[in-house]
């Protein structure tokens, strides 16, 4: 505990949660092909969004 | 442990993306700041430097509302161009009863942090008045109203009240004019004792006749008292270089 | 025809955002204009008039004020309840509080100028504001965030589109930002004036902590959220990646926050604070040009629309210059070229590189794209935003042209020494010598404002005709039914 009150050791610590937090996220982000499926297929979401799709059902 | 982690929770669930992307963007914050609470080496310890005069004081408020900040910094780098035009390089120590700070961050004008005793009151005035009419390239504005205008001197009290609020050592009974008087000496903590805050401005004010005007205190005798104290509490020769090199 | 065109608008709460789109125009119109004037000042002092409301450290905060929470702040507030409705497909939660955001959103800008030009202060930059003025900006933000919270939880579709993410870390930051930067001890309870609590290094670090991350999350992640709707929606495509823009998100989130301290290289702070500052800046290329290589690639296969189509150039540009300004920015926080710039005016163009080239530019391009369809109409006129287009991106480059000189002219000749040792100009041979680029740097500012006052009429017209055609469609049936 008494390695954290070292200003000097930020730099290391900092860089250490830095990078496994980056290695967790790329990880679970290109990790698994169905995954990734999954995942791109939420960027058609501002697509469903038009008043047309709408319209249809009214009109 | 890790398989079961699902992305899509994170994705389906407001609250929780919330709680993550907080704790994701606090931790830069943390370990930055909370440091320079806790730990005492960030300053160092110098003799000298001590509270503004209530005068001083109200001259800063005004440094702050004309926004002079935005032209002008109070950090001396330590470069040897710096060293040369503005003096010694700035220490921690010489702002820290600075609330708020005015390091600043634009220098359309030159650095401010040791113009104290560099010109004289009349030169001051003058400038504020007509900056051009001293330094005819200077594109400052003209600040004729300072001297036109009385000080404010109605809540001077309470201006050092919230100051010592903040942590200032502003006495506002015996006890702390006591503590004062070992740390500062006699004369220094009499003008930091805030039952006579206002005595003591317009003492000073008379005194020291910043604005070439004995009748009445203008924003201009504070304002120029502030300036003529910039940088000048720390006596430097007494100061040995390896000393304050740990602290960079 | 006429029932769907109505039930069409209805399926939105779209009156409120209409509401902040006018202002954003109204506010980018009065503080563009602030920025030239002060521009102006520094090339040409007489503009001061001796007057203590129009003096140059007066009138900046205006200007700021006016821009980044003005117009940036209005410009987030029409198209994050935008795109939270329509990528949720649910309607606005707590419509009442909403309006409440407009009305106290738009009374925090004009208390703040007015406090500003009456010398009211708290002397940190971009947060001037005095307390009781903080303190309505905290209940109203509170209740933004309420208002973009409950429509997340009551939306008919489960994933939260990406946009939506960026949003609310821009909300979430700005309240944390907020709330510690602004501590601060009121003189008395009828007085405005107070003392921030915190002095000094201190007070130095957090105020770069809020300044830099106000640039962070309220400039960047914001607006890249307004990237992430509305250039795949303008381009008829869907983003690129979006599993980079997961990676984006969160790379951006958690290394921003570190990069307060390049603010202060060489000062009083501690050595480890700045240089680890240093350090997440550059790492910090990798996301910013992650997200811009998202954004631009979305168009990959659909380049001709950049010929043709004058708001895709927009916001084009604006990731052009997004790019740009995210590489000059880890460049300028490295030690020894920001012993050169600081203090210099290459800050002031790298900010206004970010702040017109990227924040103002993919606001007009969303503000463009969202407005005909707020009125449910057309834009008035493309050739006026073609005009616009160009107006803005030669003022743009004018800008930090004049900037670039100008700073490292002024970084040069303060450092510069003769053959004895001593120093070679005096200040203010510096500060002469900067006139021709002060003039240049104001005639900018004139191009990207006159480009402005084009997209206030284009838009002024839009409405115009969009009310017109509504109520000629309202009374058409009528009539049909009278006669």
């Amino acid at each position: 505990m008494d390695w954290f009150s070292h200003a000097e050791n930020t730099k290391p610590l900092g860089l250490l949660i830095f990078f496994i937090t980056f290695c967790l996220i790329v990880y679970w982000v290109y990790g698994s092909k169905k995954r990734s499926k999954i995942l791109e297929d939420h960027k058609n979401i501002p697509f469903l969004d038009d008043d047309e799709v709408k319209d249809k059902s009214n009109g | 442990m890790f398989k079961n982690f699902k992305h899509e929770k994170i994705e389906t669930n407001a609250g929780l993306l919330l709680v993550l992307t907080m704790f994701a963007v606090s931790i830069g914050g943390l370990v930055e700041i909370a440091p320079l609470f806790f730990i005492k080496d960030t300053m160092e310890n110098v003799e000298g430097v001590r509270p503004y005069t209530p005068l001083e004081s109200r001259g800063r408020d005004i440094y702050i509302r004309e926004g002079c900040y935005t032209c002008h910094s109070q950090m001396i780098r330590p470069f040897r161009d710096e060293q040369l035009r503005y003096g010694h390089y700035s220490l921690a120590a010489e702002s820290k009863y600075d609330h708020p700070f005015q390091w600043g961050s634009k220098r359309t004008g030159p650095d401010l942090a040791r113009v104290g005793g560099k010109y004289s009151n009349e030169w001051h005035v003058q400038h504020l008045i007509k900056p051009t009419s001293v330094v005819p390239e200077s594109v400052m504005p003209n600040y004729k109203w300072l001297q036109e205008t009385q000080l404010d001197v109605s809540d001077v009290g309470d201006r050092l009240r919230a100051l010592r609020v903040t942590g200032v050592p502003y006495s506002a009974n015996a006890d702390e004019y006591q503590r004062n008087v070992k740390q500062f000496g006699e004369a220094t903590a009499k003008t930091l004792h805030i039952p006579d805050a206002l005595n003591n401005l317009v003492n000073q004010a008379q005194a020291g006749n910043f604005d070439g005007d004995r009748s009445s205190v203008s924003e201009m005798d504070a304002v120029v008292a502030y300036l003529q104290v910039l940088g000048t509490m720390v006596d430097f020769n007494k100061i040995k270089p390896e000393d304050l090199v740990k602290f960079r | 025809m006429s029932a769907t065109k109505v039930a069409a608008v209805e399926q939105y709460d779209y009156d409120i955002i209409k509401k902040f789109s006018v202002m954003a125009i109204v506010w980018a119109v009065v503080g563009m204009f602030a920025g030239v004037y002060i521009a102006s000042e520094l090339a040409w002092p007489f503009l001061n008039f001796d007057s203590p409301y129009l003096s140059f450290g007066r009138f900046r905060p205006v200007h700021t004020g006016a821009v980044i929470f003005g117009f940036g702040g209005s410009a987030l507030f029409a198209t994050s309840y935008y795109i939270v409705q329509r990528t949720c497909q649910t309607r606005l939660f707590a419509p009442g509080l909403a309006t409440f955001t407009f009305w106290g959103w738009q009374a925090v800008i004009v208390l703040a100028a007015l406090s500003y030009v009456t010398g009211f202060s708290q002397g940190r930059e971009y947060a001037e504001m005095e307390w009781p003025i903080d303190l309505l900006i905290l209940v109203v933000w509170v209740a933004y965030g309420a208002v973009f919270i409950g429509t997340l939880m009551q939306r008919k579709q489960p994933h939260i589109y990406v946009a939506n993410w960026f949003y609310l870390s821009f909300i979430l930051v700005t309240a944390l930002l907020h709330t510690f930067n602004n501590i601060a001890i009121p003189v008395n309870l009828f007085s405005m004036k107070s003392y921030s609590l915190f002095s000094g290094a201190q007070d130095a670090m957090t105020q770069w902590w809020y300044g830099h991350n106000a640039v962070g999350f309220f400039l960047t992640a914001a607006f890249l959220g307004m990237m992430y709707y509305f250039v795949p929606k303008h381009a008829g495509r869907p983003v690129y990646s979006y599993r980079l823009s997961i990676v984006h998100f969160w790379a951006l989130s958690f290394m921003y926050m570190w990069v307060g301290t390049h603010h202060l290289h060489w000062t009083a702070l501690p050595d480890w604070a700045s240089t680890l500052g240093a350090t997440f800046s550059i790492m910090l290329l990798l996301p910013s040009w992650g997200g811009m290589i998202n954004g631009i690639m979305t168009l990959s296969g659909a380049w001709d629309k950049l010929r043709t189509d004058p708001i895709m150039r927009f916001m084009i540009v604006a990731l052009s210059f997004y790019g740009m300004s995210t590489f000059e920015g880890p460049l300028m926080s490295l030690k020894d070229v920001n012993a050169l710039s600081h203090y210099t005016d290459w800050t002031v163009g790298h900010v206004h590189s970010g702040a017109l080239g990227w924040v103002a530019m993919i606001s007009f391009g969303s503000l463009y794209h969202m407005i005909p369809k707020l009125w449910n109409t057309q834009m008035y006129s493309v050739r006026l935003i073609n005009a616009h287009f160009w107006l803005a991106t030669i003022g743009t480059l004018l800008y930090i042209t004049a900037m670039w000189i100008s700073g490292i002219s002024q970084g040069l000749m303060w450092r510069a020494f003769d053959d004895f040792g001593n120093l070679q100009y005096s200040f203010v041979e510096s500060v002469a010598a900067m006139h021709p680029f002060y003039a240049m740097r104001a005639i900018g500012g004139m191009f990207f404002l006159t480009g402005m006052l084009l997209m206030a009429y284009n838009v002024f017209a839009t409405i115009r005709q969009g009310v017109r055609a509504a109520e000629s469609s309202q009374s058409r049936p009528a009539v049909a039914a009278t006669a």
